[in-house]
C-alpha cells in the first residue's frame, strides 16, 4: 500500500509538472489530497503495526499525518486563489504543484518510516521539494532565499548523515545491528554513549534548519519571507512537525540510555538560545511574514524546552505543536490576503485591517491571541503545562528566564499586530480586488479547532498523545 | 597504502584551503575523488563485487570525473579568481593545519572509544573530521558561491571517509545515500548557481543581502 502511495506520488508529481492546463493541474493536486485521505484511512486501521520492512504507523506519525493532510488541502485551495490574482505563468504553477506533491510525499515518508537511514533520505527530499516551492516567485529575493536554503540545508543534512554514521560506529560493537528504530531501541543500552552523544548532537544541529531553531535558523526565516504565504504556512507547520519527529525518533531510541540527561540539556540549551534570538528579532522586525517566522521559532523553542523537561513536558510539547501547526498556517494564509490588499509586507504600511477586511481582521486577531497563548487559545494550556514541567524539575531560574523572554515576544507582537488590526496608517494603500471571505472562513475554522482543543481537550487527542509518549521514560 | 592515501588526502585539504584560482578547485576535487577511489578499493576489496563496483563507480566516475567537469562547465570563462574572505593566503594554510592537528588530537583521544578495529577507524575518523571542519572553514571564510559549492563537496568527501571507518558493515546504504546527496545537491545547486550568475552578474555572496530584518 505504502509503496503504491509513493509510486503514485511520483507519477502525480511528474504529471503535474508536464500538464499546463490550470484546471487539470489543480485537479491533480486535489486528487493527491484525496489519495492522502485514502492512505489516512488505511493508517487508522494499522496504528501500532508495521506497514512493511521499512515503514510503520505509530500514533505520533498519525497525528502529524492528519495535520499534513489538512494543511495541504487548505494550502491547495489557497493556491488556486493566489494564482488567479497574481496571474502566475502556467509553467511556474505546474512546477509549484509538482513540488507540493513531492514535498508532501517526502514528509509522509519522514512521518511513517521506521528506519533511520530512510528517515534521513526523506529529510533530504524535503529540502529539494521545499527549494522548488521557495523559488516560486522568481524574484531576486526568492532566488537568494532558495540558494541560502539549499546550501545551508545541504550542509545541515550532511551533518545529520554524519550523525547516522556515528550511530553506525556505535553499533559496530553489537552484532547483527540494522538501522531500524526498534533494533536501535532494543540495543541502545549496549551502545557506546560517546558515539550516541555525537550522533544526537549532529542530528539536532542538522535538523535544526527544519524546525527553525538555533543554530541554522536564518535560512528558514528567509525562506518563509521570500516564498508565497501558503509555502510559509507549510514550512511553519508540517515541515516543523517533520523536523520534530526526526529528532524525536532519535531521542526515543536513546531515551533509555545513560545519555538521557545530556540529551535533555542539549534540547534545553537549543530551546533557550532559540527563544532568545526570536525575542530579539521580533522586537525589531518590521516585515509581517518575518515576524510570524520568528514567532514559529519561538514556539519551536518552547516545544524543545517543554520536551527537555520530560514527564508532562512531553505531552505539552506535542499538544503545542499540533495547535501551533493549525494557528500558524492560518496566519500565513491570512498574510497572503493582506499582501493582496496592501501590496506590502511591512507593518507600517498595513493598518485598520479590521475595518478594511472584517473577517480577515478577526482571523488575524484570534490568531494573534492564539500565538501569545491568551484564553481561550488552547496554546495557553500547553504553555502552562510547560511551566509546570519546568517547576516540577526545579528549573525555577529557567522558568523565570523563559517567562521574561515570552513577555518580550508578546510585547513585540502586540505592538505590531494591534497596530495592523486597529490603527489607521496614512501610508497604507488599499486594493480589495480578489479578496473574498471564503479564504478567511477556512482559516477561522483552523483557529476554532485550536480553541476547541484548548477548551474541551477532546479525549481522542489526549489519548493519542499519551499513546505517542508512552515509550518515553516518565 | 591506505596510510599513504590518507596523508595525500590531508595534504590536498591544506591545498584546498589555500587555493585562489577557481580552476584549481576543480582539479583538486578530481584528485580527491581519485584518492577516495583508491581508499575505497583498498578497504573494501573483500566486499561483494556488486557493492565494490558501485562504490568504485561512485568515487571514480562521479566524484573524480563528473562533478569537476560539471562545475567547470557551469563556471566556464566567467570566474577565474574567487573572492577571498578575511583569512587569506598562507594564514589559511596555518588555519587548516591547526584544524587537522586538532582532529588528530580528537582521533587520538577517542581511540579507546572506537570499536574492535580501532586503528583502522582512528585514521579514517581523523581524516574525515579534518575534511568536514576544513569544508566548514572554507564555507565560512569565502564569499564566492563556487567556493561554497566546493566546501560542500569537501564536507561530503569527509563523510565518505567516515563511512569507510565503518568498514564493510553498511557500505551499500551509506554510498547510495552519499550518491543521492551529492547528485541532487550538486545538480540543483548547479542549476541555481547558473540562475544566480545571470541575475547578479557575478558570484560574490555579499550580494545576497536583500533579505534582512
Amino acid at each position: 500500500m505504502l509503496y503504491s502511495f509513493f509510486g503514485l506520488t511520483a507519477i502525480l508529481s511528474l504529471t503535474a509538472y508536464f500538464v499546463r492546463s490550470r484546471n487539470i493541474n489543480h485537479g491533480i493536486t486535489l486528487a493527491y489530497v484525496g489519495l492522502m485521505g485514502g492512505l489516512g484511512y488505511y493508517l487508522t486501521q494499522h496504528v501500532g503495526k508495521p506497514l512493511n520492512d521499512f515503514f510503520y504507523c505509530d500514533t505520533l506519525g498519525l497525528i502529524f499525518y492528519f495535520i499534513l493532510l489538512l494543511v495541504t488541502l487548505v494550502s491547495s485551495i489557497h493556491y488556486v486563489k493566489f494564482v488567479t490574482f497574481r496571474d502566475i505563468k502556467s509553467d511556474v504553477e505546474s512546477l509549484h504543484n509538482a513540488g507540493t506533491i513531492f514535498f508532501t510525499g517526502a514528509i509522509v515518508g519522514v512521518l511513517l518510516t521506521s528506519h533511520f537511514g530512510i528517515l534521513w533520505a526523506f529529510m533530504e527530499a524535503t529540502t529539494l521539494g521545499a527549494s522548488i516551492l521557495i523559488y516560486h516567485n522568481r524574484t531576486r529575493e526568492s532566488l537568494e532565499a532558495t540558494w541560502k536554503y539549499l546550501f545551508i540545508c545541504s550542509i545541515g543534512i550532511a551533518l545529520a548523515f554524519a550523525g547516522v554514521l556515528f550511530l553506525g560506529l556505535a553499533g559496530q560493537q553489537v552484532s547483527n545491528i540494522d538501522f531500524s528504530f526498534s533494533t536501535i531501541r532494543s540495543v541502545s543500552t549496549e551502545l557506546n554513549p560517546v558515539w550516541l552523544k555525537a550522533c544526537f548532537l549532529l542530528i539536532v544541529t542538522g535538523f535544526s534548519v527544519k524546525l527553525g531553531l538555533v543554530p541554522l535558523f536564518n535560512v528558514d526565516i528567509d525562506a518563509k519571507d521570500a516564498s508565497p504565504s501558503q509555502v510559509g504556512a507549510s514550512l511553519s507547520s508540517v515541515l516543523m512537525n517533520a523536523g520534530f519527529i526526526a529528532i524525536y525518533r532519535f531521542y526515543e531510541a536513546f531515551s533509555h540510555t545513560s545519555i538521557l540527561p545530556w540529551m535533555n540539556k542539549l534540547l534545553m540549551i537549543t530551546g533557550i538560545l532559540s527563544l532568545f534570538f526570536s525575542a530579539v528579532y521580533i522586537l525589531k522586525v518590521k516585515n509581517v511574514k518575518r515576524m510570524f517566522a520568528y514567532s514559529s521559532m519561538e514556539h519551536a523553542a518552547l516545544v524543545m524546552i517543554a520536551f527537555s523537561c520530560g514527564g508532562i513536558g512531553y505531552f505539552a510539547a506535542i499538544l503545542h505543536l499540533i495547535m501551533h501547526s493549525l494557528v500558524k498556517a492560518s496566519l500565513f494564509f491570512q498574510v497572503s490576503q493582506m499582501h493582496r490588499i496592501y501590496d506590502s509586507k511591512l507593518d507600517e504600511k498595513i493598518g485598520s485591517y479590521l475595518r478594511v477586511n472584517p473577517l480577515g481582521g478577526i482571523v488575524l486577531l484570534l490568531g494573534f491571541l492564539s500565538i501569545i497563548a491568551m484564553p481561550p487559545s488552547g496554546m495557553l494550556i500547553s504553555e502552562l503545562m510547560m511551566f509546570q514541567s519546568l517547576i516540577a524539575n526545579n528549573y525555577w531560574w529557567i522558568a523565570i528566564l523563559v517567562l521574561l523572554m515570552v513577555l518580550l515576544i508578546i510585547y513585540g507582537l502586540a505592538i505590531k499586530m494591534l497596530g495592523i488590526v486597529f490603527l489607521k496608517k496614512s501610508s497604507a494603500s488599499i486594493n480589495m480586488r480578489g479578496v473574498t471571505n471564503f479564504e478567511s472562513v477556512i482559516q477561522l475554522v483552523l483557529i476554532i479547532i485550536v480553541f476547541y482543543i484548548g477548551l474541551f481537550r477532546p479525549e481522542i487527542i489526549v489519548q493519542s498523545i499519551n499513546s505517542a509518549i508512552e515509550s518515553l521514560p516518565s | 597504502m591506505a596510510n599513504f592515501l590518507i596523508i595525500l588526502f590531508i595534504m590536498s585539504l591544506i591545498y584546498v584551503a589555500k587555493v585562489e584560482m577557481v580552476k584549481s578547485y576543480f582539479s583538486l576535487m578530481a584528485v580527491q575523488g581519485i584518492i577516495l577511489f583508491g581508499l575505497a578499493y583498498v578497504e573494501l576489496k573483500e566486499n561483494e563485487i556488486v557493492q565494490l563496483l558501485f562504490i568504485l563507480v561512485e568515487t571514480l566516475i562521479f566524484k573524480a570525473i563528473f562533478v569537476p567537469i560539471f562545475l567547470s562547465r557551469i563556471t566556464k570563462h566567467k570566474i577565474h579568481r574567487h573572492h577571498s574572505g578575511p583569512i587569506k593566503g598562507y594564514y589559511s594554510v596555518l588555519f587548516s593545519t591547526a584544524i587537522i592537528v586538532i582532529s588528530f588530537l580528537c582521533g587520538y583521544m577517542l581511540h579507546d572509544e572506537l570499536g574492535a578495529d580501532a586503528d583502522l577507524q582512528a585514521k579514517y575518523f581523523t581524516a574525515a573530521i579534518s575534511s568536514i571542519l576544513v569544508g566548514l572553514f572554507i564555507a565560512i571564510n569565502n564569499r564566492d558561491l563556487v567556493t561554497h559549492l566546493i566546501s560542500y563537496l569537501v564536507i561530503e568527501n569527509g563523510i565518505f571517509l567516515l563511512s569507510l571507518a565503518l568498514g564493510s558493515s553498511m557500505p551499500m546504504f551509506v554510498n547510495a545515500a552519499i550518491l543521492l546527496d551529492i547528485f541532487t545537491s550538486v545538480l540543483i545547486m548547479g542549476i541555481f548557481f547558473n540562475k544566480m550568475k545571470d541575475y547578479f552578474q557575478n558570484t560574490d555572496s555579499s550580494q545576497l543581502s536583500q533579505l534582512k530584518d
